[in-house]
């Protein structure tokens, strides 16, 4: 075959010949729904979006009817001029912000804890048949049970400063973080770990140079988890002997029947783990830009 | 001249039924080019990581010089089939990272890898990330990693297997280009055939199950290109036809057997 004859191969002609082949193929002779192309109608986010207005005009609506009485559902009028209101003059002796910053601090401060402890677990997990012994049966102990159960040993064991409330969510964030370390340590590829070793690495060096830059991604997905589930544990971190956070503000509210300030609260909750979610997202964007380009 | 000898070596993983090779000898002096051909789980890569250091015979020697290997070490390097390198770093510092496990001190090691990364016809790629490389241009990062470490012998598995037809004969002429400069000593693995061909000065072709070398082959391809011959004229040659011919009976006789 000579090279002229590529210019020449018959399925360009065709082709050529037979415009529109694609785009209404024979029914009977593709038995299965036809692929689609990528670009769809309506977006997944305009439904989103449009759910989310619904749901708000179904309150809006359902608090201006008055179906149930303002102590059980607030409007959404009414949580906004609370949401200003707490943010300007504060609710039981602190501002929104100062709520905000007390949850975030102890959260953050349960953050830099599990990654102290919870890293070097997931890596003895990951290389070794012992660390995994020891530490896999704990962690499967640790992981079910709901923070609730553990905090009254907490606060017997460590009273009911500070520390605990760290603890309580540095528990329900050690799981996530040691378990997808020892994944990320476990996924690295043999080649790798081989090419370092020809290449004269020590066990040390391996671990520091190639286990754990490898295990980065994972490591991240597994922050991004254990910021979810601690963030998650607040109000049971914050029920006991709490002055600031929004768990306490929203328990306080509760117990005066405060309704609009409950529901604000909930709403700041959820606006903060999101915000959280997209931060973290983007921090691994920059750390790990060859996570998932390999 | 040291050798990398490899004497009846057996290689039994655990858990495995029947071993992965059975008794095999290669002979490699520096200034050889081996090649090992043979179809998938003919155990290959098994008998390089032999070599390297990395899999422990259950039978067998493997030594260099008449040292036995124990362990992977500076007198030889591996490049593998999908790029081992580290996509964290940039092409020179992957290349540096060798450099620095060999304790060159950090001042050099910069210019010493671009150095290396010129002889891979990498100029200029240096800053580059990983990931944003072509898989011929990884390997080529591969290779200037592995030359890091200025081995006598240079273990291939496969190091062009992933890559196109064009690149791939542009790393050959590479590869051949390396190892005419330097006195080193090449054990490479290979599914293609004319590879095998235009690199090697001898082929062994391995057959499965257990892997057993079934032939080995002496070629002068490869020596003619060091003598200065284009790759082209060596192909057209009807000898390099007839040997590819006789290369591929050899390799579907072991696989009848």
């Amino acid at each position: 075959m000579t090279v002229t004859s590529y210019t020449e191969r018959p399925v360009a002609k065709a082709g050529a010949k037979l415009p529109k082949v694609n785009d209404e193929p024979d029914a009977l002779s593709v038995p299965w729904s036809r692929p689609r192309p990528k670009r769809s109608r309506v977006s997944a986010r305009v439904v989103s979006a449009i759910t989310i207005l619904v749901v708000l005009a179904a309150w809006a609506l359902s608090a201006r009817l008055q179906l149930v009485s303002p102590v059980f559902l607030p409007s959404p009028a009414a949580v906004w001029t609370k949401f200003i209101t707490v943010a300007r003059d504060g609710f039981v002796d602190a501002t929104l912000a100062q709520h905000v910053a007390a949850s975030l601090g102890r959260v953050f401060a349960a953050l830099v804890a599990t990654i102290i402890v919870g890293v070097p677990v997931g890596l003895a997990i990951g290389i070794s048949t012992i660390g995994r012994g020891i530490f896999d049966p704990l962690l499967e102990f640790l992981r079910p049970i709901p923070p609730l159960a553990y905090l009254p040993l907490v606060v017997i064991w460590f009273g009911i400063g500070e520390p605990s409330k760290i603890l309580v969510i540095a528990i329900a964030m050690l799981a996530p973080v040691a378990l997808s370390t020892a994944a990320g340590v476990r996924g690295v590829s043999q080649e790798r770990i081989n090419a370092a070793r020809s290449l004269g690495a020590t066990r040390a060096q391996l671990v520091r140079h190639v286990i754990l830059p490898s295990a980065l991604p994972s490591i991240l997905t597994g922050l991004r988890i254990a910021l979810g589930a601690g963030w998650s544990t607040l109000v049971a971190a914050e029920l006991v002997a709490a002055a600031r956070g929004l768990g306490f503000m929203i328990q306080s509210a509760a117990q005066f029947l405060v309704t609009d300030v409950v529901v604000m609260g909930i709403l700041v909750i959820a606006a903060i783990a999101f915000a959280l979610e997209f931060i973290i997202r983007r921090i691994e964007r920059v750390l790990v830009p060859w996570a998932g380009r390999e | 001249m040291p050798h990398l000898v490899l004497d009846k070596v057996t290689v039994h993983y655990d858990g495995q039924p029947a071993p992965a090779v059975e008794r095999v000898s290669i002979d490699v002096a520096k200034g050889d080019f081996v090649v090992l051909v043979g179809r998938s789980g003919c155990g290959k890569t098994s008998l390089l990581n032999v070599a390297a250091g990395l899999v422990e015979p259950a039978r067998g020697t493997a030594a260099i010089g008449g040292k036995p290997i124990t362990a992977p070490g500076s007198d030889r390097a591996v490049v593998f089939q999908n790029d081992a390198l580290f996509p964290w770093l940039t092409a020179r510092e992957n290349v540096a990272f060798a450099l620095r496990l060999r304790g060159i001190p950090p001042g050099e090691r910069a210019r010493r890898a671009d150095e290396l990364l010129a002889l891979v016809k990498l100029d200029g790629a240096g800053d580059k990330r990983i990931w944003e490389l072509s898989g011929g241009m990884r390997q080529r990062v591969g290779l200037a990693r592995a030359l890091a470490a200025e081995p006598e012998f240079l273990l291939l598995d496969e190091p062009l297997g992933a890559l196109d037809a064009l690149t791939r004969e542009r790393m050959q002429t590479t590869l051949l280009d390396l190892w005419t400069a330097s006195p080193i000593g090449v054990l490479m693995v290979t599914h293609g055939i004319e590879e095998a061909l235009v690199l090697a000065t001898s082929i062994v072709v391995l057959a499965p199950g257990p892997g057993r070398v079934v032939r080995t082959f002496e070629t002068g391809f490869s020596r003619r290109y060091a003598s200065g011959e284009a790759i082209r004229t060596i192909k057209a040659d009807p000898a390099f036809a007839a040997a590819r011919g006789e290369l591929t009976d050899a390799i579907f006789e072991g696989e009848a057997a």
